[in-house]
């Protein structure tokens, strides 16, 4: 009997030895990036693209063997755009569900509630595709100069004023700038952000019109900034107030160029304005219409063969999944420790996005907002298509289609010549 | 100058035909239940949700999209009145308050997964060119809204004085215990004013959404604006909620255009509750005495 177990212990400890490695390859294989964004409720479509995007990226990652060896997987939960769901989802990912990073959420409100919990208390490092207060990134810790978990590839508030109104002023040459904003929150930072802007170039708004949720025509709004004599309008709202803003133009046959922020930077703005919405410009961080980068163009293909849709909101889609790809090269390089990462992520001197190319560090220890206002487009809608904006010393602003035709920009109308 | 203010003043009596098409359905079920859909928005909502994928993705015609509206609506009217209201006015209770305003979250979320988020254009039945009256511009579709406004007061005032069932209804509105002794089945007549709402709902929600686009949040401040408005004007009073909505949503305008739009709000509601001081029954509402 004796002789039979000893004759048995090299094989059982083999069989032990097995075991133990599986079961530790097991527990090290994921790791675990949180997201929480609104994906039911009115901005759906730009949560559910964030986690697509992350989702696209991770296949890629995972499929060229993960970060040293071990499978990435997205954790993700609904906040229904609701900050105090954000914040609940937050400690969850984080305490529960330990994820090493996490992918920011589809609103600032979202952001900001979960900021100093994140900063003060968590301590996992978290990337911003879409919301653009300029206060996430300039938070408390960031102000006190403590380690800032909070970075972000996307708008920020007071770079996208400065790029649209240096755009309006010093691009297209408008010397009379007439504001509409929307009366609900985004509007009213816009608002401000824009004054502020417009002030600094030693300008004021010839007029400084606001429109709340319930109207559908702006006629009154419209005619005031016609009689204030404004060469510009440059608007802060979303869609919908964008269509009613087109089409009550419309109606008035008023030419006046029209910008707006980022809002409209989406498919279903010309769903909802249709023909209006033609000479609108908007100001982004990526255009996917027109001529593309291979790289892009394999990856729109990807999702088209995916999700059988078209992107509704190409700039979500694309910051997750830079988001995601600069992660793993970051922890390729310093491990899975949050503040490893998060030391690791001011740290990498070049990167290669979808949305940009960064030749020069993407963050630093004092600048966590990868994109600046060199890095931001503005696209003029034209037959349904989002096109970039280039410009032509001398010659002024143009754009390219998808012919190849380049056609200027007419200055007084935003028609094409 | 005046071009100024007539521009101004014609874009907002056509928003202000808007709020009363909605502003009326708070009306009849009024009058006939003493019993309000605090969710009317949400109702118009539906119909207008409905326009678009009946109109515009089936590519149904517009009197088929309008007759099926009215029938789903219709149907959607009798279980709403079964299950949220009914129950509670048996019991002696208002909780119908909630309920039908549970309703119409519920048709919001029914909303959001149908159809998404984004709002979506339904094309102006009349066209998109502007018509041009002298120096003024405006939308066939404004026009539209505004005649069937006046089409659904007109045959309601029809209905009310030159029927038997509108003689009913008014009976019912007056005194619902005489009128059910008199052998009036005042419970078909509730049921039945809930149908009504209901159903100009639906008809509501088809002819604003080209102007407001279909989306899932389409009625719920259009709801609120026009409840102020039947508040405003007395909520036994179709035809002072009729005015009362055009001359809302004028002044609204004016105010944004020799003002700003801040102060609308402010003054419209201000204005409000200044009408229900001097006249708590509505502007156009009348006095009832209770007798004891």
């Amino acid at each position: 009997m004796k002789k039979l177990i000893v004759g048995r212990v090299p094989g059982l400890v083999a069989i032990g030895a097995l075991a133990i490695a599986w079961s530790q390859g097991a527990l090290a294989a994921d790791i675990k990036i949180g997201y929480s964004g609104a994906l039911t409720g009115p901005v759906a479509y730009l949560g559910i693209d964030i986690r697509r995007g992350a989702e696209m990226a991770i296949e890629e990652v995972n499929a060229k063997g993960g970060v040293k060896g071990n499978k990435l997987v997205l954790v993700s939960r609904d906040d229904e755009h609701n900050p105090v769901k954000t914040v609940a989802n937050h400690r969850e990912l984080a305490e529960r569900e330990k994820v090493v990073a996490m992918i920011g959420t589809t609103n600032s409100a979202a952001m900001l509630a979960s900021v100093p919990i994140i900063n003060d208390e968590l301590k996992i490092p978290i990337l911003a595709p879409a919301a653009d207060a300029t206060a996430i990134i300039e938070n408390d810790a960031w102000k006190n100069k403590k380690d800032n978990y909070i970075f972000r590839i996307g708008m920020y508030g007071r770079g996208q004023s400065n790029f649209l109104v240096d755009s309006m002023v010093k691009k297209f040459g408008y010397s009379k700038v007439g504001l509409l904003t929307w009366t609900a929150g985004w509007g009213v930072t816009g608002r401000g952000e824009l004054n502020r802007r417009l002030k600094e170039l030693g300008m004021t708004a010839v007029s400084d019109e606001t429109y709340d949720t319930a109207d559908t025509d702006l006629t009154p709004q419209i005619l005031k900034l016609q009689k204030a004599g404004a060469e510009v309008i440059i608007n802060y709202g979303l869609v919908r107030e964008n269509a009613f803003v087109t089409r009550t133009k419309q109606k008035l046959n008023d030419t006046t160029p029209y910008a707006s922020a980022w809002g409209i930077a989406a498919p279903a703005f010309w769903k909802a304005a249709g023909e209006t919405a033609e000479g609108v410009l908007t100001s982004t961080t990526i255009i996917i219409d027109g001529p593309q980068s291979p790289e892009r163009m394999a990856v729109l293909k990807k999702y088209g063969d995916t999700h059988k849709q078209e992107i509704e909101a190409p700039f979500g889609f694309f910051a997750a999944y830079d988001i995601i790809k600069l992660l793993a090269v970051v922890m390729d390089k310093v491990g899975t420790k949050p503040a490893d990462i998060r030391t690791g992520l001011e740290n990498v001197p070049e990167f290669k996005g979808l949305i940009t190319h960064f030749k020069r560090p993407v963050f630093t220890r004092d600048r966590h907002d990868a994109l600046t206002e060199e890095d931001m487009v503005l696209g003029r809608w034209t037959k349904g298509k989002l096109l970039q904006v280039h410009y032509e010393t001398g010659k002024g602003p143009y754009v390219i289609l998808d012919s190849g035709e380049k056609k200027f920009i007419n200055t007084k109308t935003l028609a094409l010549m | 100058m005046f071009e100024f203010f007539l521009q101004i003043a014609l874009s907002g009596i056509a928003t202000g035909a808007i709020y009363s098409v909605i502003a009326v359905g708070y009306s009849i079920t009024y009058a006939t239940m003493r019993v309000l859909n605090f969710a009317l928005g949400m109702w118009v909502m539906l119909g207008g949700m409905l326009t678009y994928s009946l109109h515009v993705n089936f590519g149904l015609s517009l009197p088929i999209t309008l007759t099926i509206i009215l029938a789903v609506m219709s149907v959607l009217g009798v279980v709403g009145e079964r299950v949220s209201v009914y129950p509670f006015v048996r019991a002696g209770s208002d909780a119908w308050i909630m309920s039908t305003l549970a309703v119409g979250f519920l048709f919001i979320n029914v909303a959001e997964l149908v159809w998404g988020q984004s709002p979506k254009a339904v094309p102006p039945y009349l066209g998109e060119s502007v018509i041009k009256l002298g120096p003024l511009s405006v939308f066939p579709q404004h026009l539209l809204v505004i005649a069937a406004a006046l089409v659904i007061f007109y045959i309601l005032h029809l209905f009310y004085f030159r029927t038997l069932m509108g003689r009913v209804f008014r009976a019912t509105a007056h005194n619902a215990e005489v009128a059910s002794l008199m052998g009036i089945n005042t419970r078909q007549v509730c049921v039945l004013s809930y149908i009504i709402t209901s159903a100009l709902a639906g008809l509501a929600g088809a002819i604003v959404v080209p102007i407001t686009l279909a989306e899932p949040q389409l009625g719920t401040v259009l709801g609120l604006k026009a409840f102020a408005i039947a508040i405003i004007a007395g909520l036994d009073s179709p035809r002072g909620i009729l005015l009362c909505g055009l001359a809302y949503g004028a002044v609204e305008a004016l105010l944004a255009g020799y003002f700003y739009t801040g102060i609308r709000d402010i003054l419209g509601f201000s204005l409000m509750i200044l009408a229900l001081y001097i006249k708590p029954e509505g502007l156009f509402g009348r006095a009832v005495q209770e007798r004891a």
